[in-house]
């Protein structure tokens, strides 16, 4: 008796589905094991290359803090491990009290560093909160065609290169041929040296500090303004429409109820601008490089100088060890003093 | 089992990752010039293929001078294959103290040769075989190869005499226009000044547009206020070289000649110095009358300024006093890894590049550079391409090394320049700017 045609293909069937069974189990034998394998597998490949690049990142911080406690320059062989010891002598702690009460060309410069640092952050979060912070309340009350606009025109700055930025700007502040100058020559006025002279100063802070400081805030400032104005349209519009009714003044409405809703995001305008300020060095380095007679050198252009145009590694550690410590705790004391207990 | 595999594993990996960093530090042979190096150092380079890396410092002239060369001698040597690899300066300086401690640098270096002092340790030293001391210091002029010098040792040789002091681009048309003779035929630093007073242009602001002699940028400042001390017969070493003497009455009187020339109304320092109309931008678009500047910066100004219509010329200053003494850096030249493969090979192309008369000649023509051996920079093809050179020939020989200070550049950029500056800007008095100066140079030393 001759199979019938749908037994064959059954038959067919189910010998295909053992078959492919058959290679599948195979497949599983070699692999070794199945889904809890793989998962092990998938873990540790992950696991590896995370922990590798871990490993290089500790390292490196490892590193910098070793080389704090040594007076190392890459030029020295020192001593067999890691060219450390020899040549490049363990200081303990020389590096850090030489900051304190040295009087070395590198010592001074650290404290100069260290006081246009404070004078740079402390001027530019201020100044930048009273352009940003009014600007966005401004740009919330337009209409929102001419909100995208005006918010694109100024985030613009941001997306622009430093060294852009800061050629700009030179252009602006030549003494002979820029445009500020013009403006002054225009009206009779003396013109200025912006970015060359020692001599200049403005509320006991040189005029090259505060043209450096206006150009990093023109830059800077649509950063925050953005995160002003959507933290602005996150507040609830009834809380505002209460207070109106109850006979708040707009000032009022934006000083007791805007400012305090907005107060997460201000502490993280406030501390993301002060670790930005505290590290502020390429538009500083390529408009000035610290002049006009160190009135604008920075600790991160004094870092960067120390380490790779004087090889004072060691030295350079160190320097970037107090800018950590600085930086911490100027945010700690941000984050105390702006904190907030409650949601809405 | 299995987290055990995987600590094991992740063990496995942080230990070879910390072996790793901690290998590959020391370089295969330190300062210690070997008689295994010296004989490879005589012998013939050996037929078998050999490729070098070469690193430099990013500058078209230099590299159009360095192809050609290494084109020469790979043609003679045609199992040799120098890989010329470039770096922008500052990535070049940065390259250099991140790949040397990891023995990863090239087999060839080219150095600035003041750098040497700080660099030593990790440089092969030249061998005997290939030029001794005494050979050496009688072919290069004594600025150039008194960088590559230490401790008796040389580490490499030199390229080019980087003569800062004595030499000024003159701008012709202004020269006309102020209705001053040219070429100026200037006796004294008096006349000089002069001259300078006269090409001064000052806008209805009273800012000076143009400047007479523009001599306020840090090398020209440095530099010549140094050659001033030495004129004057001072120094500023002491007696064996361990400390500076800043504060001694030829440096004050070099100086005030200094801060004289600026209250003259020759420069205006605030407007005209390292960082604002530096020297080669500014003459090179008509605003210096006599700026002050070395030779390297006439194909600089020409590459950048192609269109600057101006008649000028390089002409060389007469001394403040006496004989034109003055102070050089020791300027680039090539070095040797200790960790290269094949030293003797890389030392045979340095000699091959260095000491060649016609090669050094192409060189410095590509470069621009001033002869480091006299007998090249004396030669019909360099006085004819390069006229400037040739009137510089008598104010060579009296050029000394700067010295191995500390740090070059630190007592130079940072302890120096910017407290002459000061001075000349009245922001310091004289005698604060050489308390101050003699002071923190002194420092570098602890």
């Amino acid at each position: 008796m001759r199979p019938s045609l749908s037994f064959c293909k059954n038959l067919l069937a189910e010998r295909w589905r053992h078959g492919m069974l058959r290679i599948f189990r195979k497949r599983e034998k070699r692999s070794g094991g199945g889904l809890a394998a793989a998962k092990g597998r998938f873990v540790l490949s992950v696991t590896i290359p995370l922990l590798l690049y871990e490993s290089l990142g500790i390292f490196v911080l490892a590193w910098a803090f070793i080389l704090m406690f040594y007076n190392y320059s890459s030029g020295r062989l020192g001593g067999p491990i890691l060219g450390l010891g020899g040549s490049n002598p363990f200081v303990g702690i020389q590096n850090f009290i030489q900051m304190i009460k040295g009087t070395s060309v590198q010592a001074n410069l650290f404290r100069t560093s260290l006081k246009n640092t404070l004078i740079f952050a402390f001027a530019v979060l201020p100044l930048n909160l009273v352009i940003t912070l009014p600007l966005a309340y401004l740009l919330e009350s337009i209409g929102e065609r001419f909100k995208v606009l005006y918010r694109t025109i100024y985030f613009m700055p941001v997306l622009t290169s430093s060294v852009g930025v800061a050629l700009i700007w030179m252009s602006m502040y030549d003494p002979q041929g820029g445009w500020i100058n013009a403006i002054i020559r225009f009206f009779g006025g003396q013109p200025v040296a912006w970015l060359s002279d020692p001599r200049a100063g403005f509320l006991g802070i040189s005029v090259a500090m505060w043209a450096v400081i206006l150009a990093y805030l023109w830059q800077d400032y649509g950063y925050n303004m953005v995160i002003f104005i959507a933290a602005l349209q996150a507040i609830p519009q009834g809380l505002k429409d209460a207070a109106l009714i109850d006979g708040a003044t707009p000032w009022k409405v934006f000083t007791k109820i805007t400012i305090q809703l907005i107060r997460p995001t201000l502490l993280f305008v406030c501390v993301m601008t002060m670790l930005s300020s505290f590290q502020v060095f390429d538009i500083i380095q390529v408009m000035t490089n610290g002049d006009p007679g160190n009135r604008t050198q920075v600790l991160m252009l004094d870092i960067y100088k120390n380490a790779f145009r004087y090889q004072r590694l060691g030295w350079a550690a160190a320097e970037s060890f107090v800018l950590f410590l600085i930086v911490m705790v100027v945010t700690l004391i941000q984050m105390r003093l702006l904190r907030t207990e409650w949601e809405y | 089992m299995k987290s055990k595999v995987l600590y094991t594993l992740i063990t496995m990996v942080v230990v070879a990752l910390v072996l790793s960093a901690c290998g590959g530090n020391a370089p295969a042979s330190v300062n210690e010039p070997t008689a295994a190096q010296g004989s490879e150092a005589t012998q013939a380079p050996v037929e078998e293929a050999v490729t070098l890396r070469m690193w430099t410092h990013s500058n078209s002239a230099f590299n159009a001078g360095y192809e050609k060369l290494i084109s020469a001698y790979e043609a003679e040597h045609t199992n040799v294959d120098i890989q010329l690899e470039t770096f922008d300066y500052e990535l070049y300086l940065q390259t250099l103290q991140t790949a040397m401690p990891a023995g990863e640098e090239a087999d060839i270096l080219q150095l600035f040769g003041t750098w040497t002092s700080q660099y030593y340790e990790r440089l092969a030293p030249l061998p005997e075989s290939v030029m001794s001391l005494a050979d050496a210091q009688s072919t290069f002029y004594a600025a150039p190869i008194g960088g590559f010098e230490v401790n008796g040792t040389l580490y490499g040789l030199p390229q080019e005499f980087n003569c800062e002091y004595g030499g000024v681009l003159v701008n012709k048309t202004l020269f006309e226009k102020a209705g001053l003779a040219f070429p100026p035929q200037w006796k004294t630093m008096d006349d000089v000044l002069a001259d300078a007073k006269k090409l001064v242009e000052v806008d209805s602001s009273g800012m000076m547009t143009v400047a007479g002699f523009h001599f306020t940028a840090a090398d020209p400042a440095s530099f010549s206020f140094l050659a001033g001390i030495k004129q004057r017969g001072g120094d500023y070493w002491n007696a064996d070289q361990t400390g500076f003497t800043f504060n001694t009455p030829e440096a004050k009187a070099q100086l005030q000649w200094m801060v004289d020339a600026v209250q003259m109304g020759v420069v205006d320092p605030v407007v005209f110095n390292d960082s604002t109309n530096f020297v080669i931008d500014a003459f090179f678009q008509g605003t210096v009358g006599i700026g002050y500047i070395g030779t390297w910066a006439i194909a600089e100004g020409q590459a950048n300024f192609p269109d600057f219509q101006d008649e000028w010329d390089y002409i060389y200053l007469p001394p403040i006093q006496g004989d034109p003494v003055f102070v050089a850096d020791s300027g680039w030249g090539l070095t040797v890894s200790p960790n290269s493969q094949h030293q003797d090979v890389a030392w045979d192309f340095v000699k091959f590049v260095t000491t060649d008369p016609a090669n050094a000649t192409l060189f410095n023509i590509d470069s621009g550079t001033i002869p480091a051996i006299p007998v090249v920079a004396k030669s019909s093809e360099i006085a004819s391409t390069m006229p400037w050179v040739a009137k510089a020939l008598d104010t060579l020989p009296y050029g000394q090394y700067l010295g191995n200070m500390p740090d070059r550049d630190l007592v130079v950029y940072e302890i120096i320049y910017p407290h002459l500056l000061n001075a000349m800007q009245g922001v310091e008095t004289v005698d604060e700017a050489l308390q101050a100066i003699d002071t923190e140079a002194n420092s570098t030393f602890e």
